[in-house]
């Protein structure tokens, strides 16, 4: 994973649930791509083109709460997002944006302290989310959960894991 | 240690664990509904091509969404699936009809005591209430290292424990005091979190009562919910082997007395109302008298949380000899075969088809509005469903009150949400 996430931040509020990201209807699809074109389409016509023009999401409580759909952090994915950033996660988001290979970072203090369209850049060795108006803190990221970020998955992960099992075997 | 902890221990090869743990276990049984197995198969075949699956009798699959498929996409995702468990010999599919995910798991005995049981479904925290450890996955951890290697990662949680105690009101249901939790910890009071349930409420109701609370665990963003299992714990699990020539071996996994909570919360059950989850979050739960009077459209009962024998019990005892208002529409949609036979033989849906309702196949019901459900707009719906999400029953401005069958079948007698102590019950 690179070192640094920089970007254009769109503000979600508090409890945006998984239905709202991407409704059941759209589960027949795993594709980031097809995903992408409803992501968050109940929000309103053109929502998901409009998050388009933004980089990171920001957020409130509890984000992703709701259906255990991995295709939420998919379809995040495909619109190219390049992280989130929430006050927390539900549990089964954080999981699955890991599995999927979306950063996600918790910092309550950002969602305070930005507003839509603000640059804000995250760096990752540091633990150090900082804007125009300061700087926040948030815990690092675990060395375990991190690789798997890396590689852009857990299905990556076990891959190269198994690909090296086979070369130290070899 | 609790009895999750003593789970995730037991099954990570450990003498013991601890709350902040992260340990990679054995899993028991993976079950996914006709959406999620679709949807892992297709992860499974791309993102794992060439792998097998590690022992297909750890999968089970119930197609509870599309009990009938509507469309041309939705039959051939179903075949899609019928086709993988054939080439990968998973022998636990239950076909469209069967009843709702959960339930049909759990009437199956495929769960017992001390298992690990993930679903891709956020409600799989059910299984706690039969003293197993449930939880709700992704596609790649169930596709990439469940499918593969029987495993899982977990973080092991902290423990809220709810000590419920008092006898409740008259017309007061389990779903009333399960979704009155919900509304006091809120929609993010328990992320990460164990709940455990417990006092002499809980120890008062039977396994299938009990199960409603871990089902709403997910609502309060808890990871998994549990009751400490006890002797109605195992005759319920004897009950479900008593036409089996033997009940498998299993161990119960009970409390320490000296197990560690992060939070004690105390509820007088004696005080709660009905209670209605209202529009637009399953959080936004209110005592009924802040929805009496308004006008519905249609009632449900049936779902993860509905549909069990009891709920159709309750709404034949409030419809006896009488008849449903004439601008609703009744749903009754039993939670598996094997209850839809037991409410057929105590004529239960004698009494609910003459008083208007429609009794409709064991399935999801209405739960997101795949074969039956969809609302027009400013159509309102009250049901015992687990999710009122808009966007979830059809349009967007749709409304959906979520309350106990009682509630359901008093306002679908009267037209309009109605307090079901204001109406004489059989």
């Amino acid at each position: 994973m690179q070192d640094k996430i920089t970007g254009r931040v769109y503000k979600f509020g508090d409890n945006v649930n998984s239905d709202i990201i991407i409704a059941g209807r759209y589960l027949i699809y795993i594709d980031p791509v097809k995903l992408a074109e409803h992501a968050f389409e109940m929000l309103g016509e053109g929502f998901p083109e409009k998050l388009r023009s933004f980089d990171i999401l920001v957020a409130g409580r509890n984000f992703g709460c709701g259906s255990a759909r991995e295709q939420a952090s998919t379809a995040i994915k495909g619109l190219g997002i390049k992280a989130v950033v929430a006050a927390s996660f539900a549990r089964t988001f954080y999981r699955n944006a890991i599995n999927d290979g979306l950063p996600i970072f918790e910092c309550p203090a950002v969602y305070d302290a930005v507003a839509e369209g603000d640059e804000i850049s995250i760096d990752l060795k540091k633990g150090v989310i900082s804007h125009a108006g300061g700087e926040h803190e948030f815990p690092r990221i675990p060395e375990s959960v991190a690789k798997i970020l890396e590689l852009g998955g857990l299905a990556s992960y076990l891959k190269s894991t198994l690909e090296l099992d086979r070369e130290a075997t070899a | 240690m609790n009895m999750v902890e003593k789970i995730l221990a037991r099954k990570s090869g450990q003498k013991s664990v601890a709350p902040g743990d992260v340990v990679l276990a054995d899993i028991d049984l993976m079950c996914m509904h006709d959406l999620s197995a679709n949807f892992v198969m297709k992860v499974f075949e791309h993102e794992m091509e060439g792998a097998s699956i590690a022992d297909p009798n750890k999968l089970a699959f119930a197609f509870d969404h599309n009990f009938a498929p509507a469309t041309r996409e939705a039959a051939e995702a179903l075949a899609a699936v019928r086709r993988f468990a054939k080439k990968h010999k998973v022998k636990n599919v239950f076909d469209s009809g069967c009843g709702s995910l959960h339930h049909v798991i759990m009437e199956a005995g495929l769960v017992t005591p001390g298992m690990i049981v993930v679903g891709c479904d956020s409600h799989s925290p059910i299984y706690g209430a039969i003293g197993a450890f449930g939880t709700g996955i992704g596609n790649n951890s169930m596709a990439a290292l469940g499918f593969t290697q029987n495993k899982g990662w977990f973080k092991v949680p902290e423990t809220i424990k709810i000590h419920f105690h008092g006898t409740p009101m008259k017309s007061v249901m389990p779903r009333d005091i399960s979704q009155y939790l919900v509304g006091k910890l809120g929609e993010d009071g328990a992320i990460y979190k164990a709940l455990e349930y417990a006092g002499p409420y809980i120890e008062s109701l039977e396994v299938n009562d009990r199960a409603l609370f871990p089902l709403q665990a997910i609502d309060v963003g808890g990871k998994c919910g549990f009751v400490n299992p006890d002797e109605k714990t195992v005759r319920y699990v004897q009950r479900l082997f008593a036409s089996k020539p033997s009940v498998p071996e299993f161990e119960m996994l009970a409390n320490d007395a000296d197990c560690r909570y992060a939070e004690i919360v105390d509820i007088d059950v004696s005080r709660i109302e009905p209670q209605v989850a209202c529009p637009p979050t399953v959080g936004n739960v209110k005592p009924i008298d802040a929805a009496v009077g308004t006008p519905i459209n249609v009632a449900e009962a049936g779902g993860s949380t509905g549909g069990r024998l009891s709920d159709i019990r309750a709404l034949a005892r409030c419809l006896a000899n009488r008849r449903i208002h004439p601008d609703v529409r009744l749903q009754v949609v039993p939670a598996s075969r094997d209850i839809y036979l037991a409410a057929l033989k105590e004529g239960l849906f004698e009494t609910l088809h003459m008083a208007g309702a429609n009794i409709f196949p064991p399935s999801a019901g209405s739960n997101q509005a795949f074969n039956m459900g969809a609302l027009a707009e400013d159509e309102v719906m009250i049901s015992t469903q687990a999710r009122n999400f808009p966007g979830r029953n059809g349009h967007p401005k749709a409304r959906h009150f979520l309350a106990s069958p009682l509630t359901v079948a008093a306002s679908a007698l009267t037209g309009k949400i109605t307090d079901p102590r204001t109406l004489e019950v059989q």
